[in-house]
């Protein structure tokens, strides 16, 4: 699958976004920001501002962008629409929830719109997730890694923004580096896991199925129906060769996951903490990008098997 | 509306039913499927860098050829593909804007053109490839069945059948209501063994494709001609492809 930038940077930054979000919701709900209200509502500026940025984003990814909104009304059967819905939500419930601990400390009200934000903000990073896993014909994305890995790249990403304000607001990490250790540890083995679930994987149909001919049957392209590339070969089509994929698969296990790994023990035990966070920040921004880039061109698609193409 | 319409009683499914056995590959549908659609309701068809290096452009058909083994001998089958109008179309359901819906009175998957933001979602959803995306308009495209043919009144009956129908000069390619067990098309499916394609994954298409029969012209092997096994002519074509042999 062709990996578009503006969907890279969408999943990514809505990533980090949301995952951040969460984390102020479940710290106020835990009654553990009293005190600390600066810290909850530059979180929750931050948030809706990289939210926004991923948002703006995938609607350049659109061919008609004024006619965004109408990607609201499906929800019923379409996890894109959900995505939108959910994202939209957000908004107001992170409002209210810094208002409500601007205006009484971390109360009742604070609490309650915190875990509805924690609720709101994994939802949506759940359909964006579910949009991939639905797609039958990529098994590279319809598996039952891609919505909890999803989730978890949020959770570890937003702890590594939450870990970046906590440090440079409160002076100190806190328990915050510890958890982005924690995070990128279990980001890190879902990652292997999900590469090593997707390398034995065999493919999903033979040619002969394709063209309705009897299992088994041998059957090679012959002629194309045009010499040049059409849409379905350049969107579907895109194939990575392997000693680069193996390449980048290092790079993004590296930087992605690894490094913050140490620099965020580092952090937690108060070793330059402050360059330790934004180290990790900038390396699991390039290493989740390269994460999410092969995650699209890894993926394979079912038609491109008609072009001859390996799936 | 993305939801897939219920079943109507009594409700058509239209489609195709396409014979591999008797099609040549001439792609005589996809050009008449082009024109049409170019000039018709769905129309225009964009072209992008017509007379450049890289000719490209949107086609609700795409005819393959490919060569098949079997039974000692290769084969070639012709493999037009298009959209096969799935009961289970994933790429109806997977729309956030309604735009792509199938019809609950003859099951045809359409795209309304006005509505589509050009998110591409529908086309990673279909393993058939069949949609394709118009960088001019901004908006996704498929086949219609030629809907704008089939029930145009204006047309002698024997016309209202899709252009790719209309075109194919083996008649390879025939039309119909594939919910009535006793259409033309039902019938030639049930007695030629229509096949699904990539029936494991489950969507159910409406098109069928009819395998290549198998060959029953059976040769008899060669029998050496009465009376040249032995004697001395053979001892002689013998000697004489020694001493060339050598």
């Amino acid at each position: 699958m062709k990996p578009a930038g503006s969907i890279l940077l969408l999943t990514t930054l809505t990533g980090f976004a949301y995952g951040l979000l969460a984390w102020i919701g479940a710290y106020a709900c835990l009654g553990l920001l009293s005190g600390a209200t600066p810290l909850a509502v530059a979180g929750v500026v931050l948030g809706l501002f990289l939210a926004s940025l991923g948002l703006g984003a995938s609607v350049l990814h659109l061919g008609r962008k004024e006619r965004a909104w109408r990607a609201l009304s499906q929800w019923r059967s379409s996890w894109l629409s959900r995505e939108g819905v959910g994202a939209l939500l957000t908004y107001p419930i992170a409002i209210l929830f810094a208002v409500a601990l601007r205006m009484d400390g971390d109360g009742i009200p604070a609490r309650v719109f915190g875990a509805v934000m924690v609720a709101t903000s994994l939802a949506t990073v759940f359909c964006t997730a579910m949009i991939y896993a639905s797609l039958k014909p990529i098994r590279q994305w319809h598996n039952s890694h891609t919505a909890p890995d999803y989730l978890i790249y949020a959770v570890f990403s937003g702890a590594l923004l939450f870990a970046l304000l906590h440090t440079v607001l409160l002076g100190t990490p806190g328990a915050t580096g510890l958890i982005v250790a924690t995070t990128a540890a279990v980001a890190l083995l879902a990652k292997r896991a999900y590469w090593r679930h997707v390398d034995a994987q065999t493919p999903l149909a033979s040619l002969a199925a394709a063209i309705g001919l009897p299992q088994g049957a041998e059957v090679q392209p012959l002629d194309a129906p045009h010499f040049t590339e059409n849409y379905v070969l350049r969107e579907m089509g895109f194939a990575i060769a392997r000693r680069h994929s193996a390449k980048l698969r290092r790079i993004a296990l590296g930087l992605g996951f690894a490094a913050p790994f140490g620099l965020g023990l580092l952090a937690s035990l108060a070793i330059a903490p402050l360059a330790a966070t934004a180290g990790a920040l900038v390396c699991t921004f390039v290493g989740l990008l390269t994460e999410r880039w092969l995650f699209f061109a890894e993926a394979t698609h079912v038609s491109a098997l008609y072009y001859g193409r390996r799936i | 509306m993305t939801m897939l319409p219920k079943a109507l009683p009594g409700a058509k499914r239209l489609g195709l039913v396409i014979d591999l056995d008797t099609c040549v590959g001439c792609h005589a549908c996809a050009v008449s499927c082009k024109e049409w659609n170019s000039g018709g309701e769905a129309g225009p068809l964009p072209d992008y860098d017509r007379q450049g290096p890289k000719p490209d452009g949107v086609w609700f058909n795409r005819v393959h050829s490919y060569e098949a083994d079997g039974q000692g001998c290769s084969r070639t089958v012709n493999l037009p593909r298009s959209c096969l109008h799935c009961d289970d179309a994933l790429c109806v359901t997977v729309c956030p804007t309604g735009a792509s819906y199938k019809r609950a009175e003859d099951g045809i998957v359409l795209i309304d053109p006005e509505i589509c933001i050009g998110c591409k979602l529908c086309s990673w959803a279909c393993p058939y490839g069949a949609r394709e995306f118009d960088e001019e308009a901004g908006v996704m495209r498929k086949c219609t069945l030629c809907v704008d043919r089939i029930y145009d009144r204006n047309l002698p009956e024997a016309e209202r059948e899709p252009a790719c129908v209309a075109a194919c000069p083996t008649r390879a390619r025939h039309f119909g209501d594939l919910a009535d067990p006793e259409s033309r098309v039902s019938k030639l499916v049930a007695s030629r063994g229509g096949k699904d394609l990539l029936e494991e994954l489950g969507y159910r298409p409406t098109n069928k494709y009819l395998p290549p029969r198998t060959a029953t012209i059976a040769a008899e092997p060669c029998k050496p001609a009465a009376g040249a096994a032995g004697g001395l002519g053979t001892a002689l074509l013998k000697l004489v492809d020694r001493a060339l042999s050598r």
